[in-house]
Order: C-alpha cells, then structure tokens, then sequence
C-alpha cells in the first residue's frame, strides 16, 4: 500500500489479495468445484474399481488440483484502488480488466464467512452499478484481504468520490457519529416459520441433501432398513418429525442469516451488519435512497410481521442487500419506513368496479371447472364438480382480499402505491424516484372505468403498480406523484 | 351496450397528439396475413387428413375449424390494422415522450426527457420492406421502456438524434 496515488494506466500493477485466502480457497474448492461435476462421477468409478489406496490417492489428487487452482486464481488476481477508481485484472488465461469509476460505486459490502474469520480474512463485494451489465458482473468482488485492509479498501472506494458532500463528511469519518435505527431482537425469529423463503431454507438443503446421496453410486451406501410405510402411524410420525423438523430448520436458517442484525446510520450511509456464520456488512448511501418498500406475506400477516427493503437506484441484488429490517413486527417496520421516506398519509381505496373485478378475476377459474364438472355430472364425475364449488367457494375471499390490498395515496413529498394478496406489497417512493408512468387499460378495464397505473422506476423491481385505478382519477394521481414533466398526462393540457 | 350514452368511455388520460405513418397499416397487413397462414392451412390440411367417418366430436370440428380459422383470418388482417392504426398515437413534448400503444389492451407510456439514458432506432426486415423504423427509448427501469413503432425511417432518425441530443443537455444525474 504505498501512499502516492497510483497512475491509472492499463498496466497498472496492483495489489494482490492475501496469501493465506489460498489454504481458504483450497479448503473450500472455490475455483476446483466448477470441475466438480465431471470429477464426481470419475471418482465414484475409480473409487468401485480400486480399494482404498486409490480412494487415497484420488482424494490427495483432488487436494492438490484444489491447490493448484486457488493458487493460480491468487496469482492472476490483482486490484487498485486509484484515486477516481478501482481497477480489478484476473483470468486465467485470458485477461479481464475492469474498471470501475469510483462516483459509479453504489454500495460496499464486507463479507466474512466462517472460514475466512479464521484467517483472520474478509471478502469485500464493491457494488458497482451498471444497468446493462449482467447479474454476475455487476459486482467487484475482492476475496481474502485482511480485516483491516477491507476496512481502508472501503473507506477508500468510497470517500474518494468526486462531490463535494461526500467530502465534507470525510472529517465526519474520523468521529463517526452513529445513530442506531433497528436492532434485531431474537424473538423475532419465531416470525420465520411464517415466511415462505425461511421455509424453503430447510426445503432446499434437504434437496441438496437429497440430491448428494443419490449421486454416490449404491455400493458405498449402507443399506439402512426404511420404516416400514405400511403402517399408518409410522406415516403419522414421519410427517410429524418432517413438520417440526421444518419450523426448527425456518428458525435456524432466519438465525443463521439474520443474527445480531444492526442498521446504523453512519454520515451519509446506513450500514447494516448481520449474520451468524457469515458476518455481512453492507453500505448504503441515503442520498440513493428513492423509497421503500413494506411487504408481508399472508402468514407474516396474520401475526402483524413485516419486513422493509430500501429502493435505491442501481442497487444491484437489491432484494438482498437493500434490506433495512428482514423480518420484524409490523409496528417496527412502519416506524422504520417513515423515518427514511415522508408518510404520505392513509391509503384511498380503488372504486368499488375494482372490487366487482377483482371478484370476477378470483372467480373466473372456479366458475370454469364448475361449469365443466356440471357437463361432466352427465358422465357421472361429481369430483370435477366438487372441485369447482370449493374454487368458487374459495374465490370469494382471495378476491375481497385482493381488493382490500388495493390502495393508493399523494403526499406533498411522496406517494405510496399497495397491491398483493399473497404478498402485500407497499411501496412508499419520492416523487424524483419516478422515470416515467405506464398507464394500461385492458377491454375489460375500459369498459369498467378503470386503469392500472405503474410508477416505473430505476430501483427495485422496476415499477410499482396502482391496479384499478378509477380512470377519471389517473392524471389526478400521477401529477401530485411525480414531477411537473407529468402534467403532460392531463386532460386539460391542449 | 352499444344503447349506452357514452359508446366510447373517455380515456384515463390524454391522447398523444400525432398518428404513426400509414405505411404501418401495410406492415400490419403483411403480419397479419402471415398469422392467419398457420391455421388457414392447418385447417386445410385437418380437412384432408380425416376422414369422414371419424366419430366423436370431429364431425362437429369439420365445420367449427373453418368458421374459426376464418373469423381469425378476418379480424387480423381486416379488423386489427386498421383499429391499432386508430389507437396509435405519440407526441414528442418539450418535456417529455409520451406514446399510445395496442388495440384491444392500451398502454399510454409517458418518459421525461430528462430521465433517458439511450435512444436506439431498430429497422427489422418487414419493416425495411415498408420503409418504416421503430424508435425505443431506454430509462433505468426495466418497465420504463418506450417504444414508438413503425415511423417512417427517416423521421424516427429525426426523433431519434433530437432526443439524444436533449437528453445529453437536460440529463438528471440524480438517476
């Protein structure tokens, strides 16, 4: 690291990252499993055929492709924080150099996995945003510098930035003054059976599980007697320990990612830390900030849980590293929101044609199946029919439920926009974050006096909808909700 | 319905005040004709290949296809053209780009000048046939995109490098 600033030229030498990341990378097979799927079956036949001296031998060769690999991998990787940019150069053989303007950096993300503590290593993930660029480019990802040099590589990307506010608060950096705006509370991870994505944690390892087994060939799997299914009870327990193994493995996953989750407010950042295994530490800028977003899904409801995800522009992976509560009470969620974007009051409902359409829209499928069950009855089915009675039945409260998730509302400095059933939605966004409006009007539509409006965005998922809106009141809503460029919407304007 | 006062329910919001160039109809025309061909034909070849002796619901499919194929036919290349024509609209304002698209679903898609990130002309090879070129609009949403289809070639040029030359002068850099 030596202190006068680089030239930025192509051949600029750079730093490589720590030695010591390639015993993690060997440990890890970070750079040897993408071989791993030609390896594997390779293994299991020489692994049949030979005794152990060749399993030795072949898990020893392995280890030593793992090394190899990781070693190279350290050698051909190289970095530089300049002045005005990072530059990153790696590739085996053929080279790839990117560079990233620093004024283009988004966010910094500091990364420490449970090995990497070990060694006393971080990973630093530099967010640098770039709209055409695919998901896995859009990230700089520096892996193995000691604790301390992630630290100043991330200070470093991101107070050298050409504003003249970010400056003013590099005296600020020396005298941080933190302000603490959620602390997870642990209670809050009994919430997590209740989340569809924590459930589908343990789901997804015992897929994998599932998967690992079935790839090893027979000979090597002790042959375990299976319970015996015949017998109703055992399928009783079976499905019993299958449940509470489910709930136990949400909460444990919920605690894995979200453990000791912090979100301070730093300067002009919020940072938020969390993890159990691996340590997270994600850096946002406020000024990015164009809105948020408040969803619960329909178990999350039922208990007044919620979580909040920031609407930055250029976030990349924004549904992971924009969150500012994961998973929390309702109340907690909504204080959160309000403090970062202006409450632009209670939501107005949609016309009541919005509810005789979404109605519709929920009965549809079950008056189908009815309908035919009913031809069906002629044949002597009544399943069929059966099924579309429970659909129907089913219909009416999924469709007034639909509609009661529907709402829309104008503030002075903002406006929010809410929508989903299964996932409520809401999204509270500044007027600057709007980069155009989309207005659809289906047949239906037209003829009910409805439209649906979507604010697009360059944050989050791209667009945020007000469904059924009345039609009369369109231009209304997207002039108080955005700019004046809007008012080219209107009626009136000749 | 059509007993109903207002025949044509008012807009949510304004049309945009220019219609696309009538070459657009032909383009759609030619499309249209090239959509009907697969069931046209299928219906031809579904007449040819069964017999007529076959039972259960084919003798009622014998007539029901063609009425289909050409119900279809019709309304693709005699109906849709001409009332996507009608509907079509866009407006260059000082502010903004504002576009009206579709013919049983509309869309109205309004982008402020200042909020373009890149302006492309595509000419696809029907549309060089028509002497037509569509103009897209880029925003940093991914639904932000607008697209104003079949200009004829040498206006969309126009639009095109007008636009990107304001949107170089007027561009937001807080997005």
């Amino acid at each position: 690291m030596s202190a006068p600033p680089r030239q930025q030229t192509a051949t600029t030498a750079g730093v490589r990252t720590s030695p010591l990341v390639v015993l993690v990378h060997t440990i890890t097979f970070r750079q040897a499993r993408r071989f791993a799927g030609s390896f594997l079956p390779l293994a299991a036949l020489i692994g049949i055929r030979g005794g152990s001296t060749t399993a030795v031998l072949v898990i020893g060769a392995v280890a030593v492709f793992s090394l190899v690999t990781a070693v190279l991998s350290w050698w051909r990787f190289s970095y530089a924080d300049g002045p005005a940019s990072v530059v990153v150069t790696r590739g085996l053989l053929s080279r790839s150099v990117r560079t990233v303007p620093n004024d283009r950096v988004r966010g910094v993300e500091i990364e420490t996995p449970a090995l990497h503590r070990v060694f006393g290593l971080v990973r630093v993930r530099i967010d640098a945003a770039a709209g055409a660029m695919k998901d896995d480019e859009e990230e700089l990802v520096v892996d193995g510098v000691t604790r301390a040099e992630g630290d100043r590589l991330r200070v470093s990307v991101l107070t050298h930035r050409s504003g003249p506010e970010t400056t003013g608060d590099d005296g600020a950096a020396g005298t941080p003054i933190e302000e603490e705006f959620t602390r997870f509370d642990n209670r809050w991870l009994l919430y997590a059976p209740l989340v569809g994505s924590y459930l589908a944690l343990p789901l997804a390892v015992a897929g994998a599980l599932y998967r690992a087994v079935d790839d090893l060939p027979d000979s090597v799997l002790p042959a375990l007697p299976g319970p015996d299914l015949a017998h109703p009870g055992a399928i009783a327990i079976v499905a019993g320990i299958a449940v509470v193994l489910l709930l136990l493995g949400s909460v444990v996953g919920a605690a894995l990612v979200n453990w000791g989750f912090r979100l301070v407010r730093r300067g002009g950042s919020l940072i938020a830390v969390r993890g159990l295994v691996t340590r997270r530490h994600t850096e946002l800028e406020i000024d990015r900030i164009r809105g948020v977003t408040v969803s619960a899904g329909l178990g999350m409801r039922l208990v007044r849980a919620a979580r909040v995800n920031a609407l930055m522009t250029g976030l990349g992976d924004a549904g992971r590293r924009g969150q500012l509560l994961p998973l929390g009470p309702s109340s907690e969620a909504w204080r959160l929101a309000r403090r970062l974007v202006e409450d632009p009051g209670p939501l107005v409902a949609h016309p009541p044609a919005a509810r005789r359409r979404r109605l519709g829209r929920a009965l549809f499928p079950g008056l189908v199946v009815t309908v035919a069950g009913l031809v069906a009855l002629t044949v002597g089915w009544w399943e069929l029919l059966a099924t579309g009675v429970v659909l129907l039945a089913a219909g009416v409260p999924l469709g007034l439920g639909r509609y009661a998730a529907l709402g829309h509302v104008t503030g002075p400095r903002s406006f929010a926009v809410r929508s989903g059933f299964l996932i409520e939605e809401q999204a509270i966004l500044q007027p600057r974050a709007v980069v155009g409006w989309r207005v659809r009007q289906t047949f239906f539509q037209r003829r009910a006096g409805l439209a649906t409006v979507v604010a697009c965005v360059g944050a989050g998922g791209g667009g945020y909808a007000a469904v059924d809106l009345g039609a009369a009141d369109v231009a209304a809503f997207t002039s108080a909700a955005s700019e004046p460029w809007s008012e080219a919407l209107s009626p009136a304007v000749p | 319905m059509s007993t109903a006062p207002p025949s044509t329910p008012l807009p949510p919001v304004r049309t945009p005040a220019w219609p696309l160039s009538r070459s657009a109809i032909g383009l759609w025309v030619t499309q249209g004709v090239l959509a009907a061909l697969v069931p046209v034909l299928g219906t031809v070849v579904f007449a040819f290949a069964v017999p007529d002796s076959a039972g259960g619901p084919l003798p009622v499919l014998r007539w029901l296809l063609p009425v289909l194929a050409v119900v279809y036919a019709v309304v693709v290349i005699g109906v849709r053209p001409w009332v996507r024509f009608r509907v079509h609209h866009w407006e260059v304002t000082d502010e903004a780009v504002y576009t009206l698209t579709g013919w049983l679903t509309r869309t109205w898609t309004l982008v402020p000048i200042s909020r373009i990130q890149t302006v492309d002309v595509t000419r696809s090879a029907m549309q060089q046939l028509f002497g037509l070129a569509t103009v897209a609009v880029l925003t940093a949403s991914s639904q932000g995109t607008v697209h104003i289809p079949h200009l004829s070639a040498d206006i969309a040029q126009r639009v095109a490098d007008d636009l990107a030359r304001r949107a170089e002068r007027v561009r937001d850099q807080a997005t």
